[in-house]
């Protein structure tokens, strides 16, 4: 049988039986476009994230206390946190070329009071280049300056929120806060950020990292941000700041991470997710496969006197085991192909709203896996057609 | 020519304990251009007998040589190819694919071969039109009354040039005039040198023949050279 013949005799078949055979493959259909589309959300997410990234610029490093074990786990608690300001400042004072700041970070939980009014919030202490890192600009005000910071100043920028809770809609500007008791003065308020990396940005007080130093006698630091002079000398950077942290901390007390790193980790987590997602597509994928594996067997049963016939007139067992095969692996690639365009349609129509993508080895995986799944289901029924015998096919009624 | 060769052929049935008897020890030779009816009452073993002699079913014991070779050592593929190339089959029910038309039903034996394409719907046209079909090319069996749906079968029984045609009563599901049309055509055949084996349990369908085994219990009870009958069906433009 010449695969032309095969090709056409498949599609006879399937026509004769349109609606049966459509709904066959609409399980197809929908298992592939739940995939391109679930697919196409985490790639767009992907791409919206490395985007970010690369607006932050990729010249800084991050050092934290304890070891990142693989891609997952928080720091360690604070009592074995070993990275302390003694071990810092050294970064600072024994800075090479390819480190132009290094800003340390610690965030302490105080009570912030202005007359009547108090409230819990979290202070944290960062040199005045914190701003320009973080991409935090005022609202109203202005920002800490590196002589301020030098001086350990009692000054201090709030988040909007916290202005609005202390203050009661007058302005803060000028006015005094106390922070654990000291008298501080309000210079700027922050522009409203919302919900930053699952903690109320707005919320936060900042104070020069001196000032914070003084005020509370902390020791230990949560986290340092290092800007290297290019993209190109971070790894002198990070060898350079590995050599000082050495001489009094082993390399399980902290980890250097740099933006590429964060970025990896992240597009991990989100790789991890996006498999789990597509595997639970897969699975209404083989919900119709077995669908197509039943309605072969169908098939079978009907035609077994079709079957006996083209045994008598000379179709070897493999002649019918391969027309019925390309009956469901047409059936099941048509659906798969039906299913890629769906799913492409629908991440269009989701692009209104998130950035989606449709890489194409989605495609290609759409539409190879719809094919291995009409192989897979229509082999058992394929095989029990080529099984029969010719006398006994041509007797069933 | 011996084309048809059996020695003490049997063909059993079931187990051991609730065994059935199909066929019980037949010997007989069919040369090249008989026309053979072979007759017996229902459940006499005529049509295991033919089975077996068609390739479509292989016998408990004894020996089959079709052709010079002997059947029970094929392989399910040989026999394949020996039915493709070397034997046609009419049924009783015809056994037409439905909604496809009769030149692709009479093409149906030439696309398991390596034909081209082309000349296969070439021959399967030429076929059709031997049997008086040639303006009903696209007809589906649906549109096609029995006789004429017979009469694709017959073309596709014929549409390889086999060594052989087998007959399973042909006639049964036709009115009288039409069997004795589908009967002239066989005997028209046979004329041009094809070898004809029909089953039948019909004496007078038998009596077209050359040559009448008559077959009960599974056992050959006689054999015996015919002087056929003359079939008078209405002549038709075309038909052979």
């Amino acid at each position: 049988m010449n695969p032309f013949e095969i090709i056409t005799s498949a599609l006879e078949a399937i026509k004769i039986n349109k609606l049966r055979s459509t709904l066959t493959a609409l399980g197809v259909i929908i298992g592939v476009a739940a995939i391109i589309l679930l697919i196409s959300i985490s790639a767009g997410l992907q791409n919206y994230i490395s985007a970010e990234f690369e607006k932050l610029g990729t010249n800084s490093l991050f050092i934290i206390p304890g070891k990142l074990e693989g891609s997952f786990g928080g720091g360690p608690p604070r009592s074995v946190n070993k990275l302390t300001f003694r071990i810092v400042d050294r970064l600072e004072r024994e800075k090479n070329p390819a480190i132009v700041d290094v800003s340390p970070f610690i965030e302490i939980a105080v009570t912030a009071r202005f007359r009547n009014e108090s409230k819990v919030t979290t202070m944290a202490g960062a040199k005045e280049t914190y701003f320009e890192e973080a991409q935090v600009k005022t609202n109203k005000g202005r920002l800490f300056t590196a002589s301020e910071n030098k001086t350990a100043r009692r000054v201090t920028v709030i988040g909007p929120t916290l202005a609005k809770d202390l203050y009661k809609g007058a302005n803060p500007i000028d006015k005094d806060i106390s922070i654990s008791g000291k008298n501080f003065r309000v210079i700027g308020i922050l522009e409203a950020r919302g919900n930053v990396g699952g903690v109320d940005a707005d919320n936060y007080l900042y104070v020069p990292l001196n000032s914070a130093r003084k005020l509370t006698g902390a020791d230990q630091v949560n986290s340092v941000v290092v800007r290297t002079a290019s993209t190109e000398v971070i790894p002198q950077a990070k060898e350079h700041i590995q050599k000082i942290l050495d001489r009094s901390l082993s390399e399980d007390d902290y980890t250097i991470l740099s933006q590429e790193q964060l970025l990896s980790t992240i597009l991990q987590i989100l790789g991890v997710l996006t498999a789990a997602l597509g595997g639970i597509a897969a699975i209404s994928l083989i919900v119709g496969g077995v669908g197509i594996s039943n309605i072969m067997l169908v098939s079978v049963t009907e035609r077994t006197r079709e079957i006996g016939l083209r045994k008598a007139v000379g179709a070897r067992p493999r002649d019918i085991l391969t027309q019925f095969l390309a009956e469901a692996v047409i059936l099941s690639v048509s659906g798969g192909a039906i299913g890629v365009l769906v799913g492409y349609l629908g991440s269009l129509a989701i692009s209104n709203f998130i950035q989606t993508a449709v890489p194409f080895w989605a495609v290609a995986l759409g539409l190879g896996f719809s094919s291995a799944v009409g192989i897979v289901f229509g082999v058992a029924p394929a095989i029990r057609a080529a099984r029969l015998q010719p006398i006994e096919a041509l007797r069933s009624e | 020519m011996n084309l048809v060769t059996t020695s003490s052929l049997t063909k059993y049935y079931g187990q051991e304990d609730n065994r059935v008897i199909a066929l019980d020890g037949v010997s007989l030779k069919i040369q090249k251009g008989e026309f053979v009816a072979i007759i017996g009452p229902s459940g006499s073993g005529k049509s295991t007998l033919m089975h077996i002699l068609g390739c479509l079913d292989k016998p408990t014991s004894g020996s089959y040589k079709f052709a010079g070779e002997e059947v029970s050592g094929l392989s399910e593929d040989s026999l394949a190819q020996t039915r493709n190339k070397k034997i046609g089959f009419i049924f009783q029910s015809f056994n037409l694919l439905p909604r496809t038309s009769a030149l692709k039903n009479v093409e149906l034996p030439l696309i398991y071969t390596r034909l081209k394409l082309q000349e296969s719907q070439e021959r399967a046209r030429l076929m059709l039109k031997k049997v008086g079909l040639e303006e009903r090319l696209d007809a589906t069996p649906a549109h096609l009354s029995g006789g004429q749906q017979q009469r694709v079968a017959i073309a596709r029984a014929l549409v390889n040039d086999p060594l052989v045609v087998f007959a399973d009563e042909p006639t049964g599901n036709l009115d009288s005039k039409t069997s004795a049309q589908i009967l002239e055509l066989f005997q028209n055949l046979n004329k041009e040198g094809r070898t004809i084996i029909m089953i039948t349990h019909e004496t007078d369908v038998a009596k077209v023949a050359k040559r009448i085994i008559t077959i009960k219990d599974g056992k050959i009870v006689k054999d015996f050279k015919n002087k056929p009958k003359k079939m008078t069906g209405e002549k038709r433009k075309g038909v052979v």
